[in-house]
């Protein structure tokens, strides 16, 4: 259930090839008269690393959380490859997609979101010790990754007591330590300078498709976008560019 | 913070160039316009509303019933009234504490609506003049629905008996003292708006600095001991003392002593137990609410500490009841009287719970609202919403329990140089004691429970702002 950050449990696999761990075949979704997705057929690969881009409005939230199982699209398929087995994520039952969030996805929110009462080492703790995890078991693996993203020593601190860039490495380990195969994040740097930003973008990267991991994240930001294998740009709930970048990550 | 006020300020200057100022009119449209109910159903005034209809409808309730007992004019009469005064007397703090739940909830609201204001340009005064309409306007409009409610509890309470008939007529008011005291809460309210707003001067955004909790000092304790020490060694050398009315200031002042020394010690051990529940915590939900206790013990303390003094009170009546008993059956007028005092004890607990189970529903849902983000994000997270509701029960109903039984512990304690431990663990008092606090908490529980719509109601419909 646990993987150890600073190892690499999987190696890592060119994005271009290998299966797609996800299939959005068809994605619709309304909110009243706006048509957030339209008909939105899209691949994502175990391992790649995928930018969602485009105008404010386009639907980059919207995709996201259908295929994370935050909400589920009015029409069409979201096809989850895991344990050998297909799962249609928009027609799992509320309690069934919820567990798998806390299995199988990790989240990184705009801003960090954490628990405010709790230390770092607890917020991260947390998401282990909701998957039945006991606590010291729990502790022991936050701590690792806590200190695998360079936040050794401030175990103890309350979210207040951390920096925006500090609370955001919090919140991505938070993602990590239950061994989530597919990391979402939706505009991760949004609220942050951007040295801050590519500092954490570094650490969100290595992390996730550095141990063979897929990382889908939002972003209107063009460094973010560059450090990512491919980029996909949403207009009006449509695909309206998908590219690989040239050169492959080293 | 300072880049918010930044954001904050620079439109506000723009905006204020282009408005025409309006000194009345335009303050009162603005209210109009960020109170009426909100499009996305649940209106956010619905809250703050139900709490006055709360806070008047039982503060007008123990006033009536307070004031019937004038209607007896021989000598235990007198002594009814001093008992109803007392009984209204342990009512003050726990209303009070519903009232300031109240109070706390329209505040939430106007910090809410400041950023939204001088994003519109409004300057200072109309700022002031909003939120002091607004709180008024909240207020006033619950205190009509606390009146109503006030009419159709004062049925049920005319069917109390005292003095071996129904209270009857006697609980009614009349529509002056009403319509006063439904005016008072809007005053007070209204001030209470006042006075938040130099707090938000001070700090413009109103967020807490969450920094760690303070630790409250062991020395607490010590002095707690001392102060109880000294009532017992009170209390058990009353027998010597000839004079009724030393014996009286004896009494009170151990009363107040013990009480003031559950408010000292109070925090400090709810601090201490819960951080014992925090080492021991091995499920989310009690290390959730073991840290939400600590985040501030004196806040967990304050929201339950209403049933403190009625916990006290219900050990000295219970034995007193007991005591009333023992010593046979009484003759003429006074003859009701040991029957009374369990009746208006029973009263005085089951209000004091009632009122702090509204201010924990209100208080919680407060909570609920300020920290929507939070449980939406914990909700994506996977966190199953049975999970956040364990925690904020436990958060909650911890701090109840220690409340309750460290405060009836306390009572025994001080009682028990005066009753003897045969009355008070007679079969009469346990009973009176073990029925109150047990009908107490499960009030409290139900006005958790009463919270949980609307944590689903936000899960439901985060809004596109996540
Ligand atoms: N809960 C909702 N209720 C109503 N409309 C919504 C909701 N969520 C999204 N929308 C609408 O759906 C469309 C797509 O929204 P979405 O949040 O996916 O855009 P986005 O690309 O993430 O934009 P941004 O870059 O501003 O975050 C928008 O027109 C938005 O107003
Ligand atoms: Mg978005």
């Amino acid at each position: 259930m646990t993987t150890n950050p600073s190892g690499t449990p999987l190696p890592p696999r060119p994005a271009t090839t290998g299966t797609a761990v996800f299939s959005a075949r068809g994605l619709t979704k309304n909110y009243d008269a706006t048509r957030a997705l339209a008909d939105l057929s899209l691949d994502i690969r175990a391992g790649e690393s995928v930018a969602v881009m485009g105008p404010s409005g386009g639907g980059k939230t919207t995709l996201l959380h259908c295929l994370a199982g935050i909400i589920t699209p009015d029409a069409g398929q979201v096809l989850l490859q895991r344990d050998g087995g297909t799962t249609d994520v928009a027609r799992l039952s509320d309690r069934d997609r919820s567990a798998l969030r806390r299995s199988t996805f990790g989240f990184v929110f705009q801003q960090g979101l954490l628990i405010p009462e709790l230390t770092a080492l607890e917020n991260v703790a947390v998401a282990l010790m909701l998957l039945g995890v006991d606590r010291a078991s729990a502790e022991h693996s936050a701590a690792q990754w806590l200190a695998a993203l360079g936040l050794a020593g401030m175990e103890d601190r309350r979210v207040g007591q951390l920096s925006g860039g500090q609370a955001q490495r919090v919140a991505i380990a938070r993602a990590q330590v239950t061994g989530a195969s597919v990391i979402f994040a939706d505009e991760p740097t949004g609220a942050l300078d951007s040295g801050t930003s590519a500092e954490v973008m570094d650490i969100l990267l290595h992390s996730t498709t550095g141990t063979g991991k897929t990382l889908v994240v939002v972003t209107h930001d063009d460094d973010v976008a560059r450090r990512c294998a491919r980029t996909v740009r949403l207009r009006d709930g449509r695909i309206v560019s998908d590219s690989l970048r040239a050169e492959v990550a080293a | 913070m300072s880049a918010h006020t930044d954001t904050v300020t620079l439109p506000a200057t723009a905006a204020k160039a282009s408005a025409p100022r309006v000194p009345l009119m335009v303050p009162l449209r603005l209210t109009w316009l960020l109170a009426r109910p909100s499009a996305n159903g649940l209106s956010a005034a619905a809250l703050p509303v139900t709490a006055f209809a709360l806070v008047t409808a039982l503060l007008l309730t123990v006033v009536a019933g307070g004031l019937s007992f004038f209607q007896w004019k021989d000598d235990t009469g007198e002594l009814y009234l001093a008992l109803a005064a007392i009984a209204t007397a342990l009512l003050v703090v726990p209303l009070m504490t519903l009232g300031g739940s109240a109070a706390r909830l329209s505040a939430r609201r106007r910090d809410e609506r400041l950023a939204t204001l001088r994003l519109l340009g409004a300057p200072a005064s109309t700022v002031a003049v909003m939120t002091v309409a607004e709180s008024a306007l909240l207020a006033a409009v619950g205190a009509l629905a606390g009146v109503i409610g006030h009419l159709l509890l004062v049925p049920l309470v005319q069917l109390i008996p005292f003095r071996g008939e129904a209270l009857g007529r006697s609980v009614w008011m009349g529509p002056g003292p009403i319509v006063l005291v439904a005016t008072g809460v809007v005053i007070l309210a209204a001030l209470s708006a006042m006075l938040g707003l130099r707090k938000i001067v001070i700090s413009p955004l109103g967020v807490r600095t969450r920094q760690q909790p303070p630790k409250l000092h062991w020395l607490r304790a010590v002095g707690a001991v001392a102060v109880i020490g000294a009532v017992v060694a009170a209390m058990s050398n009353l027998d010597g003392i000839r004079d009724f009315a030393v014996v009286v200031v004896v009494l009170v002042t151990g009363f107040a002593g013990a009480l003031a020394v559950l408010n000292l010690v109070g925090p400090w051990l709810i601090g201490v137990l819960a951080r014992r529940q925090l080492r021991a915590a091995q499920t989310p939900e009690r290390l959730l609410a073991a840290r939400q206790i600590l985040d501030s013990p004196k806040r967990a303390w304050r929201q339950v500490s209403g049933v403190a003094m009625t916990c006290f009170i219900a050990v000295f009546g219970g034995t007193g009841a007991a005591l009333m008993n023992a010593s046979g059956p009484m003759e003429g007028s006074e003859r009701f009287l040991g029957d009374d005092v369990r009746t208006g004890l029973l009263i005085t607990i089951v209000a004091s719970f009632l009122m702090v189970a509204c201010s924990v529903g209100v208080n919680q849902s407060s909570l609920l609202l300020d920290r929507r983000d939070l449980y939406v994000s914990l909700d994506r997270l996977g966190m199953p919403v049975g999970t956040m509701n364990a925690a904020r029960t436990r958060a909650v109903m911890f701090p109840l329990i220690v409340v309750s039984v460290g405060s009836a512990l306390t009572a025994v304690v001080v009682v028990l140089p005066l009753a003897g431990m045969a009355l008070i663990f007679a079969p009469l008092s346990v009973a009176v004691i073990i029925g109150c606090l047990a009908g107490g908490v499960a009030l409290v529980l139900l006005g958790l429970r009463a919270t949980q719509p609307i944590l689903a109601h936000i899960l439901r419909t985060p809004g596109a702002a996540l």
